[in-house]
């Protein structure tokens, strides 16, 4: 019975050694030894629910990382597996050369964090909020209030110093909750979901000084479920149900999908399909709209035309996106409307 | 430790500050009890309305810190509520910390309210001179101290602000009316006395009233012996809740009592 999920555990390992990018990770520049985030086989269940079935990835020091995948695929799960707030069930994951569960106040110490939803009090000032956080972190006084007012100048978020957090734009908010995480000079930084519900700009602005902030050295490990937001990493991670189906670069996953993409949209799609597929051409399954991957778009596209049998209303070609590898590797898109 | 307390601490003065409204309409409720029941009351007993003033303006006074510090202790579950907490609870901040943090400035606030309700003392038919004013106060600090431990043991296990006044109206008016706050516990039926023993409001109206009247219904000691027992078992009954592993992520559990 032991040895039999002993194996389990090595055969799980190994299987995710291959799914694994065996690109080196980028050297840190303060090169410390040892990757910032490691995880072998964490299994996380929920009663019955299984979020996590054998998770491993490793993330190099000063590293930016995504983990990318559609709601329910286990990004949160094992997001707050990483950042300490909660246990898994099995599996182990250390933080900076520290395990989560034994040395969880060792790495609180040393980690900052920006949740989905907002965490800083809204009545008090943004100098208040910094300054009470560094506190709890165990700053004197004095020294909470200098960090306090050098994160908002260093953020641009001077104005912010004495209004009350509230009155703040969206945009805004959200640095200060970025501002609140790095209070404490964490060597760390986890962040959720971290610009739900901000505009294209805001957006912008907000990942330019996170990607700032890993070009000074900081390790940035966040989930998303925007693909452009996950361009801005170094690696990527594309989760789901509750498995990482791919890692590495955002240019290697694109190049996994390989060539170009045809979709087009016919007035009777499973006819073109079923003629598609006579011609060896087979599209991805599912879609609002029929997906062909294929080397080299530009020569089968006008054979494609001239001889469908049903009208093409649209045709698009372009180069692959994160979207099209989740596509081909889950069938399913990543906004996850058509999971069933 | 001592600055995740002085953290909390302050995070909950500075809130209570704009709020510092509710110290006026704070006042309403006691000065109702004093000068409408009082003279209502107090007019057909034995005692006489103004004597009657001078006997329940201690009780008024527990009153006064019993809601004002079960009050503070709601922030517990707005908190938990708005996310703030969250970022606290992640905070390499010993659990101990927080919840003496919490009981410490609910005490704090509470104190406030009484400071404001002390002047009308002398409205009551209970002017105070300075060793009284000491007692007072040395009486107000524990038995603020005393009720933020109650509410916050409390507070700490609820995840809902509609649930929390029911339960508390539940238990701090029977605590209230138990007290002797409004008649003596002197002529009371015996079963009322004997329950006024398991009573801590009791205790703490008993020394706010011997300071004022200069006799005490239970012995000094017994009744300091009584608070100081009260807030050590529910700071460690508060601590119990906030130590239970934490699984606090924005997933599932309200509650940061939820199991490892």
């Amino acid at each position: 019975m032991g040895n039999k999920a002993f194996d389990k555990r090595h055969i799980a390992k190994a299987l995710s050694v291959l799914f694994t990018s065996r690109m080196p990770p980028t050297p840190a520049p303060q090169a410390e030894s040892g990757p910032a985030v490691d995880v072998e086989v964490l299994v996380k269940h929920y009663g019955k629910v299984e979020a996590l079935r054998g998770v491993s990835l490793t993330v190099g020091r000063g590293e930016m990382f995504a983990l990318l995948g559609p709601n329910g695929a286990g990004k949160t799960t094992l997001f707050s597996i990483l950042a300490t707030l909660r246990a898994p069930t099995s599996g182990s994951a250390r933080v900076l050369g520290r395990d989560v569960v034994a040395d969880r106040d060792a790495i609180r110490r040393e980690m900052g964090i920006v949740f989905q939803e907002p965490a800083i009090e809204q009545r008090l000032s943004g100098t208040d909020n910094l300054m009470l956080m560094g506190l709890l972190y165990g700053l004197p006084l004095g020294l909470a209030r200098k960090r306090a007012t050098e994160i908002l100048a260093q953020l641009g978020l001077g104005e912010a110093a004495g209004r009350m957090a509230r009155t703040l734009s969206g945009g805004q908010r959200r640095k200060l909750e970025l501002a609140r995480a790095l209070v404490t000079d964490p060597r760390i930084l986890f962040l959720d979901e971290a610009t739900l519900g901000l505009d294209v700009d805001a957006r912008r602005t907000f990942w330019g000084q996170v990607r700032g902030l890993a070009q000074a050295g900081r390790t940035v490990f966040f989930t998303t479920h925007y693909m452009e937001e996950a361009e801005v990493a170094d690696r990527i991670a594309l989760i789901d149900s509750g498995r990482i189906v791919a890692l590495g670069t955002p240019r290697e996953l694109k190049a996994r999908v390989g060539g170009g993409i045809v979709s087009m949209k016919t007035e009777d799609d499973a006819r073109a399909r079923a003629w598609l597929g006579e011609k060896g051409l087979v599209p991805e399954p599912g879609g609002a709209s029929i997906v062909l991957v294929h080397a080299d778009p530009a020569a089968i596209l006008p054979e494609i035309l001239r001889n469908l049998p049903v009208r093409v209303d649209r045709v698009e070609v372009h180069a692959p996106s994160l979207e099209d590898v989740f596509l081909k590797l889950t069938g399913r898109g990543l906004e996850g409307g058509n999971r069933s | 430790m001592m600055r995740g307390i002085f953290a909390i601490v302050v995070l909950d003065l500075k809130r209570f500050w704009l709020d510092r409204a509710r110290l006026v309409t704070g006042l309403v409720q006691p000065l109702l009890y004093l000068f409408v029941l009082g003279a209502g009351i107090g007019a057909s007993s034995r005692m006489g309305g103004g004597d009657y003033r001078r006997f329940i303006y201690p009780g008024t006074m527990g009153l006064s810190l019993l809601f004002s510090a079960t009050f503070a202790a709601i922030t517990i579950v707005f908190d938990r509520q708005i996310g703030f907490f969250k970022a606290v609870l992640v905070a390499p901040v010993p659990r101990p910390a927080i919840a003496f943090g919490k009981i410490l400035a609910g005490a704090l606030q509470s104190l406030a309210q009484g400071v404001v309700l002390l002047p009308f003392a002398p409205l009551a038919g209970a002017s105070l001179d300075f060793t009284q004013t000491v007692e007072m106060l040395g009486a107000m600090v524990l038995a603020s101290l005393t009720f933020s431990s109650i509410g916050v043991a409390f507070a700490c296990r609820f995840n809902s602000t509609t649930v929390f006044p029911i339960v508390s109206n539940a238990v701090l008016l029977p605590m209230f009316f138990l007290s002797g706050g409004l008649y003596p516990l002197r002529f009371a039926p015996a079963w009322m006395q004997m329950a006024a023993h398991f009573d801590p409001v009791a205790y703490a109206v008993d020394l706010m009233r011997g300071s004022v009247m200069g006799t005490f219904f239970f012995p000094v000691p017994l009744s300091l012996g009584a608070l100081a027992l009260t807030i050590v078992l529910l700071t460690w009954a508060a601590v119990r809740v906030f130590n239970r592993g934490e699984d606090d992520s924005s997933l599932g559990a309200t509650r940061f009592n939820f199991r490892r």
